[in-house]
C-alpha cells in the first residue's frame, strides 16, 4: 500500500501519512494511516471532544441516570438528541438533558456552589431517578472545579443516590477517543464491584461496547436470552447504572465496539479473570460466526445454531432480494471508529456492493488494520479527513452512495450523493438479521431514489420530455436484471414491521434452570 | 506438497484477516499471548489432539480456535486431505506470518503502549 496524497493537501505535508490506497500484492506492513495524533494546524478535522466521547457516546446511554454536564450550555445542548441511543424506559435518558449553564462570572468565583444545587434541584425534579452523572468540561477543569467533592458532599446528604464523576473535558485528547478512554477507565476504577447481582443463569455476560442505536442492544439481547444467556449489563445502550457496577460476576465479556469499549475489557480480564472476546452484530455471516463461539463457550453452541438456522431462513431471501439489485454499486464506507471494519467485508460479501472508500473520524492504527483488512484491493483508507479532502475524494472516486455521518454528509448531500447515517442511522435498528436486511433497504432506497436523476436536471436550459412519467426504484434496479431474478418467487423485498422493536420488547423467553456453575466444557 | 503448504498459509491468513478479530488486540504483548494461543488449540484441533479449556482463559481461546476451524474446515476442503506433520507445518508457517503482519512488521504505533 502507498501512502495518498490528496491535492488539496498539498499546502499540509503532514496529511499525506494519513491516507493509503490498498493496492493489489501489498500488506498492512507496507503502509498504515497514522491516527489518533493532535489535530495538525490547518486541516480542520471534523473530529469531536473528549467530552463528547466520554459523555455523549458512553454515558448518556445509561437510562436510568441524570446526566449533568457542568459547563456552559453549549457542551450540554449539543450533545443532546444527536444520536438516537433509545431505552426501553420510554428514552428517560433522550429525553432530558441536564447542565449547570456555567457563564463568565463562574469562569471568576468558581462554579462549585451552583453544581451543588443543580444536582440536588435535578434529584428533586425527578425523584424516581437516584443515580447520576457529572461530566466535566474545559470550563470547569481550567478553574479546577472540585466536582469529585461536591458530588461526595451530596451522597453523604442524600444516601439513597449515587453519583458518578467523569472528568473528560474536551481538551483531554485528540478526539472523541480520549473521552471513552477516560470514562472507561473512571468507571471500572470507581463503580465496577460495588453492587453484587442476582445470578439468574449459569452463562453469565456483559455485552459491552454497544450503545441501543435505534435498538441493536435489544436485538442482540434478543438472541442472547434465546440461548439461555443472562447479560448482567450492558456497556452502555440500555444499560442500568447498577448492573454496571455488577460487571466483575460476569463470566465472559462480549465486545461489539472495541474501539470504545475495549479498555474496560482489558482492565476486567485483568482484574476479575473475565476473558475477552470480540464479536459482529453485523452481517448474517459474521453475526452467526459471533454467536456460534459465544455459544461455544459455555457449551450451548447448539442453541445458538437454532437462531441462526431460523432467522437465516427467515431473513436471507430478503436480503439477496437488495443483493440482486445492488451489485457493483460504489460505496464509500466513512463511519467514526469501528464500523468500518464491521461493515466493509460484510456490505461486499452479503450486499456486492464496492466499497471504494473507508474511513475513520476517531479511530486509531488499529481499526485501520482491521478495516484496510477487511476491504478489497483499490480501497483508499483515510484517518480523519477534513471536509476538502472528502470532497476531493467523492469527485474521484464517484460513490454511488456514502455511509457517513450526519455532518460530512450533509457535504455530500450538496454535491449530489446519497448519504446514509452510518451512526444513527436511518431506518435501523442494523444489526441482526432482520436490522441487516433494513439496512440493504436504506441503501437501495438510497441508491435508486428517482430525485438523483431529477436533481441533476436544469429546468431552464435542459429538454424536459413530456412523454414519460416519473420512474420508481424498481423500474431503475431492475431493467438489467434477468426474468428468472424480477420473477423471483423467492427473493422479495423487506417484509418486516415498520417497528421491529414492538415484538421484542414484548417477547417471552425459554426458561433455563440453573444447574450450578459452568463445568470445564 | 511444500507448495500446497506455502498456498495453504496464505489462503489460511487471507482468510483470518479479513473475517477473525481476535489477532487485532491493540498491544504486543496481547498480539503475541492471543496469536500463540488460538493457533496453537487451532493446530491440536485440527489434529485431533486433546485441547485444555480449564480456565476461563483457555477457553475462550479454545471457542475462537474451534469456530475458525469449522469454518476453515467449510471453507477449504483440501484442509481434510492433510496429515498431522502437514497440518502442523502448516499452521507454523501461518503463525510466522501472522506474527510478522500483526507484531513485528506492525506500523500500529500503539502497540508499545505499557498501558491499556
Amino acid at each position: 500500500m502507498s501512502y495518498h496524497e490528496f491535492d488539496c493537501s498539498k499546502c499540509i505535508p503532514e496529511r499525506v501519512k494519513h491516507a493509503v490506497d490498498k493496492n493489489p500484492g501489498e500488506e498492512l506492513s507496507d503502509a498504515l494511516p497514522l491516527g489518533y495524533l493532535n489535530t495538525i494546524p490547518g486541516s480542520l478535522s471534523e473530529r469531536g471532544c473528549a467530552y463528547c466521547g466520554a459523555k455523549h457516546v458512553i454515558g448518556t446511554p445509561m437510562k436510568d441516570v441524570i446526566h449533568i454536564s457542568h459547563g456552559p450550555i453549549g457542551c450540554t445542548y449539543d450533545t443532546w438528541q444527536t444520536k438516537r441511543y433509545i431505552s426501553d424506559n420510554d428514552n428517560f435518558q433522550l429525553k432530558y438533558t441536564f447542565a449547570t449553564d456555567m457563564k463568565e462570572k463562574n469562569i471568576i468565583f468558581g462554579a462549585e456552589k451552583i453544581l451543588k444545587a443543580n444536582i440536588i434541584e435535578a434529584f428533586k425534579a425527578f425523584p424516581k431517578i437516584k443515580r447520576m452523572t457529572i461530566y466535566q468540561t474545559c470550563a470547569s477543569a481550567l478553574i479546577g472545579d472540585d466536582i469529585e467533592a461536591v458530588a461526595q458532599d451530596v451522597m453523604d446528604e442524600m444516601p439513597d443516590v449515587d453519583i458518578f464523576v467523569c472528568n473528560s473535558p474536551g481538551f483531554a485528547g485528540p478526539s472523541q477517543s480520549g473521552g471513552h478512554h477516560k470514562i472507561n477507565i473512571a468507571w471500572v476504577n470507581k463503580k465496577v464491584g460495588q453492587v453484587e447481582p442476582k445470578i439468574t443463569s449459569d452463562h453469565v455476560i456483559n455485552y459491552v461496547g454497544e450503545y441501543n442505536i435505534q435498538g441493536d442492544q435489544e436485538v442482540m439481547v434478543d438472541y442472547f436470552k434465546r440461548m439461555g444467556l443472562q447479560v448482567l449489563s450492558t456497556f452502555t445502550g440500555n444499560g442500568s447504572y447498577d448492573e454496571l457496577r455488577s460487571m466483575h460476576r460476569a463470566d465472559l465479556n462480549v465486545l461489539e465496539c472495541a474501539r470504545s469499549a475495549e479498555y474496560i475489557c482489558n482492565e476486567l480480564r485483568k482484574r476479575y479473570g473475565i476473558p475477552r472476546m470480540d464479536i459482529d452484530g453485523c452481517g448474517f455471516e459474521p453475526l452467526s460466526s459471533s454467536l456460534r463461539k459465544i455459544g461455544l463457550f459455555f457449551g450451548i453452541e447448539d442453541r445458538a445454531n437454532a437462531i441462526i438456522e431460523a432467522e437465516t431462513k427467515r431473513w436471507k431471501p430478503e436480503l439477496d432480494w437488495y443483493k440482486e439489485r445492488l451489485q457493483g454499486k460504489k460505496v464509500c464506507l466513512w463511519p467514526g471508529g469501528s464500523k468500518l471494519w464491521h461493515w466493509a467485508h460484510a456490505i461486499h460479501a452479503e450486499m456486492g456492493l464496492e466499497v471504494v472508500s473507508v474511513y475513520t473520524k476517531f479511530g486509531h492504527q488499529g481499526d485501520m488494520e482491521k478495516g484496510i483488512s477487511r476491504c478489497e484491493v483499490g480501497a483508499l483508507a483515510i484517518d480523519d479527513p477534513n471536509e476538502l479532502e472528502s470532497v476531493e475524494a467523492m469527485y474521484k472516486l464517484k460513490p454511488d452512495l456514502i455511509i457517513t455521518g450526519k455532518r460530512p454528509g450533509e457535504v455530500a448531500k450538496k454535491i449530489r450523493v446519497p448519504y446514509l447515517n452510518a451512526h444513527a442511522y436511518h431506518n435501523g435498528p442494523y444489526k441482526g438479521y432482520e436490522g441487516w436486511v433494513r439496512f440493504a433497504r436504506d441503501i437501495y432506497n438510497a441508491v435508486y431514489s428517482p430525485i438523483h436523476q431529477l436533481a441533476f436536471v436544469d429546468i431552464s436550459k435542459d429538454e424536459i420530455a413530456t412523454d414519460q412519467s416519473f420512474v420508481t426504484r424498481q423500474m431503475l434496479s431492475d431493467g438489467k436484471l434477468s426474468a428468472d431474478v424480477v420473477n423471483s418467487t423467492v427473493l422479495h423485498e423487506y417484509t418486516g414491521e415498520f417497528d421491529s422493536l414492538k415484538r421484542l420488547r414484548n417477547a417471552k423467553y425459554p426458561e433455563f434452570p440453573l444447574q450450578g456453575k459452568l463445568a470445564a466444557v | 506438497m511444500e507448495k500446497t503448504i506455502k498456498d495453504g498459509v496464505e489462503s489460511l491468513m487471507d482468510y483470518i484477516m479479513k473475517n477473525c478479530l481476535w489477532q487485532f488486540n491493540s498491544r504486543t504483548w496481547d498480539r503475541v499471548e492471543q496469536n500463540k494461543n488460538i493457533l496453537e488449540k487451532a493446530t491440536q484441533i485440527m489434529c485431533a489432539e486433546e485441547v485444555s479449556k480449564d480456565t476461563p482463559s483457555e477457553r475462550y481461546y479454545w471457542a475462537e480456535a474451534q469456530q475458525m476451524v469449522e469454518s476453515f474446515l467449510e471453507t477449504f476442503p483440501w484442509i481434510k486431505t492433510m496429515n498431522a506433520t502437514e497440518i502442523k507445518e502448516m499452521m507454523a508457517g501461518l503463525k510466522k506470518r501472522l506474527d510478522y503482519q500483526t507484531i513485528t512488521g506492525s506500523l500500529n504505533k500503539e502497540l508499545d503502549d505499557p498501558n491499556y
